[in-house]
């Protein structure tokens, strides 16, 4: 018999939500999330950065007008993120309920993450990240990648309850 | 899908470049095998306001077809619409409307 119900990872008690996770888990998020903002000051062209920054304009005629946006928004990108992460990172070492603004940069970061890694593991629509054999020489970061998304699922899940209601 | 506008007879050319600098854009979010279908209707709900139901047609759509037009306007405003939709990770891109 269970010893207790399920205790989601993330909860919504009014206006703000409560973090379930456990000392490790916030240590692993902090961590990751450190070496997201060292990523994305990194290496402009870093082929793990190429779903976190990319093209607006996507027609060949329109090269100039991306190269524009490039400049321009670039840096606005990396501002936010690393900004995100911050405030993350400030509210899992706090470990006291958020607001929604803070939840915002979570889901942005850990989305960022999963970005990151779904690039690296090259995920694509005919495999499924969860059916990964232990011995696979990237099962680790699998087992990471799923992680991050059933994190992800039940943050937006949380932040979803007011939004649906008022969507209706 | 990337195919250029067939080219307009230009016998006034000036005009033409008004009405062309005039045409509205629309920003596209394209499928990819990476974020999540409940986040992405998340997000469509978030920075659109667009309800529940919209958002799932949306998100089912670029899923099912590849892309979606989620939004137009002015292109300063199709602009600010990418980069929202970058900040939360989603594969936006955007074009004049054809």
């Amino acid at each position: 018999m269970a010893k207790r119900g399920f205790i989601p990872p993330i909860q919504r008690h009014g206006d703000q939500y409560v973090f379930n996770f456990g000392e490790g888990e916030s240590e692993l998020l902090t961590r990751l999330l450190n070496e997201l903002s060292q990523l994305v000051v990194g290496e402009a062209d870093d082929e793990r950065l190429v779903r976190i920054f990319p093209p607006a304009y996507h027609l060949a005629t329109d090269a100039e007008a991306d190269a524009e946006y490039q400049r321009l928004m670039r840096e606005e990108l990396v501002a936010t993120r690393l900004s995100g992460i911050a405030v993350v990172n400030a509210a899992l070492r706090a470990t006291e309920p958020v607001d929604d603004e803070t939840m915002t940069a979570f889901v942005q970061s850990i989305n960022g993450l999963r970005l990151v890694l779904g690039t690296m593991l090259d995920v694509s629509e005919d495999m499924d990240p969860d059916d990964i054999d232990d011995e696979h020489p990237m099962a680790g970061e699998y087992h990471l990648y799923n992680f991050l998304s059933w994190l992800l699922d039940w943050a937006v899940r949380a932040m979803s309850e007011p939004l649906s209601e008022a969507g209706t | 899908m990337a195919s250029s506008p067939a080219p307009a007879e230009l016998d006034l050319p000036a005009i033409d470049d008004v009405t062309v600098a005039d045409r509205p854009w629309i920003v596209l979010v394209w499928n990819d095998p990476i974020n999540l279908m409940s986040y992405v209707t998340f997000v469509f709900q978030k920075l659109f306001g667009y309800s529940l139901e919209k958002a799932t047609a949306l998100m089912l759509d670029v899923h099912e077809k590849g892309r979606a037009v989620v939004s137009s306007g002015a292109r300063e405003k199709a602009e600010l619409d990418v980069f929202r939709l970058h900040e939360h990770g989603l594969w936006a891109t955007m074009q004049h409307e054809d």
